[in-house]
């Protein structure tokens, strides 16, 4: 069974939300069949998650019995859920019941939570596909990540390895579980057969601490700007008796903030992991281990149990010389199937043989230490969730008529537009679509998008 | 300037309020950009525009736009 969650102590708490609701792992093996007697069959439903029970009850009942979610946040734009339900068919929607509209018909109601059909027909569905999950979650971009139930079994094993899981855990889950990083900590640690403790609370939400504190989490995950905000709410002299563990990913932490949260970890006899991943490899590709949390400062560690990591050249050629840059390649069981970008290609087999280009630009030291130093692809990680650049110009463009270009760093995007108007307009627009605050956003008038022959935008330029 | 006048200044260039905004109407979450971005940018600009540190507590506790003259006036600030 999915995560082996048969072989759990039944009884035990597996999930409980700050929404006061409990579920034990027998409680979800029985949602799960009847989850799967109301829709029958194989097929495609859409799950709009918040961090809560309902959301996370109905993502096993539908992978216990090989029905693919793909999983969006609830808080997603309407007009692109929209488009995704076009172009994908899922037969059925596993949505919050605030979210229910007059005409449909309720098939299932628990947790909060409701199953109604669409009345579309699934497209046919490749037999290992297991899961589906966005790319770039938030501007609603129709390209998917296929992944197989193989990869979910070696990401739950191999995090759970090298986290040293057990069934005492407690991890605070914030992180969306519809973004692959948080998905990982709840499968992780539903196949260690441990509690966890979902909230879609921020840590600036006082009830957040009172939900961590009341449940005695043992560990926090979560991306840079997080910790940023920890940093702030003066979190080294907070009174956290049951926390063991603090991990980071989704993004690089600057290393003054890597360093005090490795100081803090070492000075209090907890563990400070940062890890590496990205959805196509179903999360976690390379691990820091706490031990070398200060001497490897800035590092992202090694590759996970099981995974393999290595550099190539722009030939394609491997780099075995440290301190020289080439993109970094991974190779594992995690690594997924390839991409859906239209209803046909769910019946697409496995196109990457467990070999997956990053698209990070990378150098080792001498002790085979992995560093990240630049970014091949256009993307950006504002607040630690990724936007694509391209989706983002192709957004704007269909709602103002204008020329864009888009750039910048993790911190801000420089919306380059070749009109002087609308500035405040697009940049609220985009902050919209994208559910991300407009301060991560820059709109700059340009005459004219500067271009080589081909009419390919120079974005050096800019 | 008035400490009130700075105290609004910060909220209408962070959360793109016209002057002589209804502050009662300004909170977290439902003020457009107040949101956990939104309110770390307005609490750096507030230390930084009366030069003091808050706690961890009033942090959290400043979710509205009148809370937050009340936690200003526990840091000496008068409004």
């Amino acid at each position: 069974m999915f995560l082996e969650l048969d072989k759990k102590d039944g009884k035990k708490i597996a999930l409980t939300d700050s929404g006061k609701q409990i579920v034990s792992y027998e409680e979800i093996i029985n949602f799960g069949k009847n989850f799967y007697e109301v829709i029958g069959r194989r097929t495609l439903i859409f799950v709009l998650c918040s961090n809560c029970v309902g959301a996370a009850a109905g993502y096993l009942g539908a992978m216990i019995h090989h029905i693919v979610p793909l999983m969006l946040g609830a808080s997603m734009d309407r007009q692109l859920l929209g488009e995704l339900v076009r172009v994908y068919h899922p037969e059925y929607i596993w949505k919050p019941v605030s979210m229910v509209e007059d005409h449909e018909r309720i098939l299932l109601e628990r947790y909060q939570y409701v199953l109604v059909a669409t009345g579309l027909k699934s497209y046919p569905l490749y037999e290992e596909l297991s899961l589906l999950l966005t790319t770039s979650g938030s501007t609603g971009s129709p390209k998917l990540v296929r992944h197989s139930y193989g990869n979910l079994e070696a990401q739950a094993r191999n995090i759970s390895a090298f986290f040293e899981l057990d069934d005492m855990e407690k991890p605070m889950l914030d992180l969306p579980i519809n973004y692959t990083y948080g998905l990982s900590v709840l499968n992780s640690h539903l196949y260690s057969g441990a509690t966890v403790l979902l909230t879609s609370m921020n840590p600036l939400n006082p009830g957040y601490w009172e939900f961590l504190k009341t449940n005695e989490a043992t560990s926090i995950t979560n991306v840079p700007y997080y910790y940023e905000i920890l940093k702030k709410l003066r979190f080294f002299r907070m009174e956290l008796p049951s926390l063991r563990t603090i991990s980071q990913g989704g993004g690089k932490l600057n290393e003054e903030l890597h360093k005090e949260f490795a100081e803090y970890a070492q000075n209090t006899g907890r563990r400070f992991i940062v890890t590496y991943g990205q959805t196509e490899g179903s999360a976690r590709m390379a691990w820091l281990p706490p031990k070398y949390a200060l001497s490897k400062c800035g590092s992202i560690g090694k590759a996970i149990p099981n995974g393999h990591l290595f550099l190539v050249d722009e030939s394609g050629n491997e780099i075995t010389e440290p301190y020289t840059i080439g993109e970094m390649v991974y190779e594992g069981p995690n690594v997924t199937l390839g991409y859906a970008q239209s209803g046909e290609d769910l019946i697409l087999g496995d196109e990457r043989h467990g070999i997956l280009y990053t698209g990070d630009m990378v150098k080792t030291d001498k002790d085979g230490f992995f560093y990240i130093v630049g970014r091949k692809k256009r993307f950006l990680k504002l607040w630690g969730y990724r936007v694509g650049l391209d989706e983002c110009e192709n957004i704007i463009k269909s709602a103002f008529d204008v020329e864009c270009a888009c750039i910048g760093n993790d911190e801000c995007m420089e919306i380059y537009v070749t009109t002087e108007k609308d500035h405040d307009k697009i940049r609220r627009y985009i902050s919209d679509k994208t559910n991300i605050n407009s301060s991560a956003f820059k709109v700059c008038y340009i005459e004219k998008l500067p271009r080589n022959e081909a009419g390919k935008i120079l974005y050096s330029k800019l | 300037m008035s400490n009130l006048e700075k105290y609004n200044q910060a909220f209408c260039e962070l959360f793109s309020l016209e002057e002589g905004f209804d502050g009662v109407a300004v909170r977290i979450n439902d003020t457009e950009d107040w949101d956990s971005v939104g309110h770390m940018e307005l609490i750096t600009a507030l230390e930084d525009a009366f030069d003091i540190m808050f706690e961890t507590e009033d942090i959290l506790g400043l979710s509205s736009y009148m809370e937050g003259i009340e936690i200003l006036k526990k840091y000496g600030v008068e409004m």
